[in-house]
């Protein structure tokens, strides 16, 4: 079937549903959903996979329930569209809070990755002779194992609904790793990384891999890292700073500010699953979530990010605006219809309109309320080493080894790659087996240092999972450099 | 179900491809889903998924490359169109500096022992009807969300070394409610599983709830404060740290590349408590069984750990090939992870009555592993959880992290159910693959470690 009669069918169902009496009706149509995933391990191509997918995911919103239905075999649109409204109806018969996705005006509209360099068009081998310059890169006698990662994602989607929207998507994400391993003094595994990152005023394409400042360049700092690990003594517990590199900075973010405000998990739809959120809906505006240096913004106009994407999966344009204002929680990641129920709910307007924040993770998944970019705001505390200066005993730590939160986002551990010893203002080893621990809004507010932008950049998180059936999304975070004072940080005897 | 002319066009290209002398292994995956969502107290998404997916590898000497489709295939020029896909990236690509396995189908299988046509095909109606149920028996003062999928799920397995053929097919179901106080915030939740319609018990669900409403309405949370406890974990726990410990410690990739808390262990040695026996065994009815793995090797009972002592570790394929093993039949999404039961009473409050103060955990929200080789695991407590003195609940427990070693909890073990339950491990993250473990009900651990703990639920 050609695309141009998909859409057409697309349209006719479209316009029968509503006439039915839908009260709103939308669709996806995934015409590539491609991903391409290079592993070199110890040198072996140990994965060389291409997946390519296309399809269409139908939902429909009856007497205010959701029904979701996809198929991938588009012979089959009439009946994917039937079976979407058959289960909003059969949805409907137990709601006690209708879901209504309010008055909406047609978009119409694209958005294109910025791409210098497709990495679907770069040759294969060329890519593999690259990806082993890397690997050759983190040689050496004492490292056991090498690890050189890349994953290439590319979506075509038009995106229709029933107010006259019309959207067409073109998102290309490049992610790509380094990783040396190597044992300790006690005979236990170590490990260094890193990730491939962004300045967020950049392109998205292989031109990100081949970037010696944003991945390609690292390798030597790896191993130079890595060989001091294995020679450092563990961490003590006790409490101290603990600075946050964009490493881990970002995954702290990510966990414990990112997650909580999603306002679908506030309002109590991601129980069964991944939990719900110490924040209700009389915290906006009110609740001190960290000192006044923190401030922390939703999308924030970063160009190159998987995070980025113009138009959320509801047609709503991306916005940038504050979830924490100096301190103070203002904002959430909203959809619609989680917009109007908050609102309801609440007896007032909490939200003015939807943050843009509805995503998919592909054609068979419907929309949920996710992370855009979720990013700290460059602070006045100066530089890296600025910082460190500023601090009498502490611990700077990057890259996470593991993360567990609690089911509210209200307590979290995090275990690290590799500390650094700070006393007296200067860095003095290196510590192996970090972990800290705390509350989040006791942590928050023992925020007591921001990098400027000169320590600001943007990671990426390519498997942020959640809800059900599961999706996994892809995510940005533009941090900087960030102490907190105080943290429990190791483990007790 | 799967047309059955498309398993012959599969055969046909995979006849094909053997003529010509490629080397392929071609796996056809579909799935028929279904999960219904509910939150405050309403069907918040009724959802359902058609897709077919074919996973094609061609081996070439020392390289490798694979293609994966999901969309319609429906004929053998679209087979065969992925197929080239999958040989022109092994062309391309770098050879490795070992020999892999090549896969075979020893034998032809089909399976349907765990298929049931009534779960197939459930009307959704009769999940919401069911939540309704709840919803209306336990009282709408309080907020219900929780999900419920089903599905089906077949696989067809062909390598091009021989005709043999390996079919599967199977349905699954995990049904999930949780009752949170709007006010309070405490959260109780019941799971169940199974394969068949007949699986899932509403009226087991209220029993469950209706039994721990009263503790939470009544008593105000305890607050443990960080220290050494004697700790029931429920049988979510339980599989959640058997999980973990079998991924981190018993898979032989780990094992070889000193990635593990068994790393300085051979098999023979002691690795946890005399009172731990592990097996793989895809002949439990309480696991969801696949008699194959998907490098074509059948499946048997494969013991790990018995009476604490390390057996065997589990080698897939690539991992046999380059550390000079033999592959075990562990090529695998789901495994048939088996905690052999105990002597314990059937009542786990019996069975501490006693041992003074404990902590009754029954399920360990997020669980992660902070230090592989020492075999250190952090998760926190979360629905259902109780403080219990004597034998006799006394309060809810506030949300208490618990960070502590495998060797330590399954090695200081004082009591073991003599009853086992089906956890189910599934996640829908990727293509429907069903898992499933069989653990005691619960087991009692002495000096396990609290380190933190909420002023909350």
């Amino acid at each position: 079937m050609t695309e141009a009669n998909v859409k057409k069918e697309i349209s006719a169902n479209i316009s029968r549903i509503s006439s039915e009496g839908a009260d709103y009706v939308d669709v996806r149509y995934y015409l590539d959903d491609s991903s391409e995933t290079l592993l070199l391990y110890d040198g072996d191509l140990e994965a060389n996979d291409t997946t390519v997918q296309s399809g269409i995911g139908v939902r429909v919103l009856w007497e205010g329930a959701w029904g979701f239905a996809a198929t991938s075999d588009l012979s089959g649109i009439e009946a994917c569209f039937r079976k979407a409204t058959t289960n909003a109806r059969t949805a409907s018969r137990l709601v006690k809070v209708p879901l209504s996705m309010g008055v909406g005006e047609a978009v119409k509209g694209s958005y294109a990755s910025p791409v210098e360099v497709d990495p679907f068009s770069v040759n294969l081998q060329d890519k593999l002779a690259f990806l082993t310059g890397l690997d050759n890169d983190l040689r050496e006698d004492f490292i056991f194992k090498r690890m050189v990662y890349v994953n290439l994602q590319r979506k075509k989607i038009h995106f229709q609904n029933s107010e006259g929207s019309e959207i067409s998507k073109d998102l290309v994400n490049v992610f790509g790793m380094i990783m040396a391993m190597a044992l300790d003094t006690d005979g236990e595994m170590q490990r260094r990384s890193m990730s491939l990152y962004s300045t967020g005023d950049g392109t998205t394409g292989w031109e990100m891999v081949t970037d010696p400042e944003l991945f390609s360049g690292h390798a030597a700092r790896v191993r130079s890292e890595l060989a001091e690990l294995i020679k450092a003594e563990p961490l003590e517990y006790g409490r101290r700073s603990v600075i946050l590199l964009p490493g881990q900075g970002h995954l702290q973010v990510h966990e414990t500010i990112g997650h909580p405000l999603e306002l679908d998990r506030i309002l109590g739809y991601e129980l069964s699953y991944a939990g719900g959120s110490f924040v209700d809906l009389d915290s906006f505006g009110k609740l001190r979530y960290g000192s006044d240096k923190l401030s922390v913004s939703a999308y924030g106009g970063i160009a190159n990010s998987p995070g980025s994407f113009g138009f959320d999966d509801e047609g709503t344009p991306e916005r940038d605006y504050l979830l924490i204002d100096r301190g103070i929680l203002v904002n959430a990641l909203t959809s619609r219809a989680m917009v109007n129920e908050a609102n309801e709910k609440a007896g007032r307007e909490v939200f003015g309109q939807s943050g843009g924040a509805a995503r998919a993770t592909s054609f068979f998944r419907a929309p949920i309320d996710r992370m855009t970019n979720v990013n700290i705001l460059p602070g006045n505390d100066g530089t890296e080493e600025d910082i460190i200066a500023s601090t009498e005993d502490g611990i700077v730590v990057d890259n996470p080894v593991s993360w567990s939160i609690g089911s509210n986002r209200e307590h979290f551990h995090f275990g690290c790659e590799i500390a650094w010893e700070v006393k007296n203002g200067e860095k003095t080893r290196v510590l192996r087996n970090p972990t800290y621990q705390g509350h989040t809004l006791e942590f928050y507010g023992s925020l007591s240092a921001v990098g400027d932008k000169s320590t600001w950049i943007v990671e990426q998180v390519n498997n942020c999972g959640k809800g059900e059936p599961n999706q996994v999304m892809q995510i940005g975070h533009g941090v900087p450099v960030v102490k907190f004072d105080d943290v429990i940080t190791g483990e007790r005897k | 179900m799967l047309d059955a002319n498309i398993r012959k066009i599969l055969m046909q290209v995979r006849d094909e491809a053997a003529d010509e002398g490629i080397q392929a292994t071609l796996k056809l995956h579909h799935e028929k889903s279904h999960l219904m969502r509910i939150g405050n107290n309403s069907v918040s998404l009724n959802t359902s998924e058609d897709l077919m997916r074919l996973d094609m590898e061609v081996t070439e000497g020392r390289k490798q490359g694979s293609q994966t489709y999901l969309g319609a295939i429906k004929d053998a020029d679209t087979i065969r169109g992925i197929l080239n896909a999958a040989r022109e990236k092994a062309r391309m690509a770098s050879p490795k500096t070992y020999d892999p396995i090549p896969d075979e189908v020893e034998t032809t299988i089909s399976e349907d022992s765990q298929f049931d046509l009534e779960l197939a095909d459930i009307d959704p109606s009769v999940k919401s009807g069911a939540y309704r149920d709840i919803i209306e028996r336990l009282g709408g003062q309080y907020n219900f969300s929780g999900s419920w999928s089903s599905g089906l799920m077949e696989e067809c397995l062909l390598t091009t070394a021989n005709r043999n053929e390996l079919y599967h097919i199977g349905t699954d179901q995990l049904f999930s409610v949780v009752l949170k106080h709007p006010q309070a915030k405490w959260e109780l939740t019941d799971n169940q599983t199974g394969w068949r319609a007949s699986d899932i018990s509403i009226d087991k669900t209220i029993n469950t709830l209706s039994k721990l409403i009263p503790i939470y309405e009544d008593n105000d949370g305890f607050k443990a404060e960080p220290g050494e406890y004697t700790v029931i974990f429920g049988a979510s726990a339980v599989a959640e740290i058997i999980g973990m410990a079998v991924y981190t410690g018993l898979s032989g990739r780990s094992w070889e590349e000193k990635q593990s808390w068994t790393t300085k262990y051979s098999p023979g040695e002691m690795i946890l408590g005399e009172e731990i026996s592990i097996v793989d065994d895809p002949t439990n009815p309480e696991t969801f069984m696949f008699g194959f793995d998907m490098s074509g090797r059948k499946r048997g009972i494969f013991p790990l750990v018995e009476d604490g002592e390390l057996i065997n570790f589990m080698y897939d394929s690539a991992t046999a090939a380059k550390y000079g093993k033999n592959p075990t039949g562990h090529d695998i999404g789901s495994s048939s992870i088996v905690l052999d039961t105990g002597f314990g009473s059937v009542d786990p409050l019996e069975a501490v009555k006693d041992m003074g103060r404990v902590l009754y955990i029954p399920a360990l929200h997020y669980m992660n592993i902070p230090n592989r080789s020492k075999g250190i695991f952090t998760g926190s407590s979360r629905f259902n959880a109780v403080l219990v003195e004597n034998g006799e609940i006394i309060s809810p427990i506030f949300s208490s992290r618990v960070t502590d070693s495998f060797q330590n909890v399954l090695g200081n073990v004082k009591v073991i159910s003599s009853v086992s339950e089906s956890v189910n491990g599934s996640n829908t993250y990727g293509r429907r693959n069903p898992v499933a473990m069989s653990v005691p009900s619960y087991i009692v651990s002495e000096g396990v470690k609290i380190t933190d703990s909420a002023d909350s639920f």
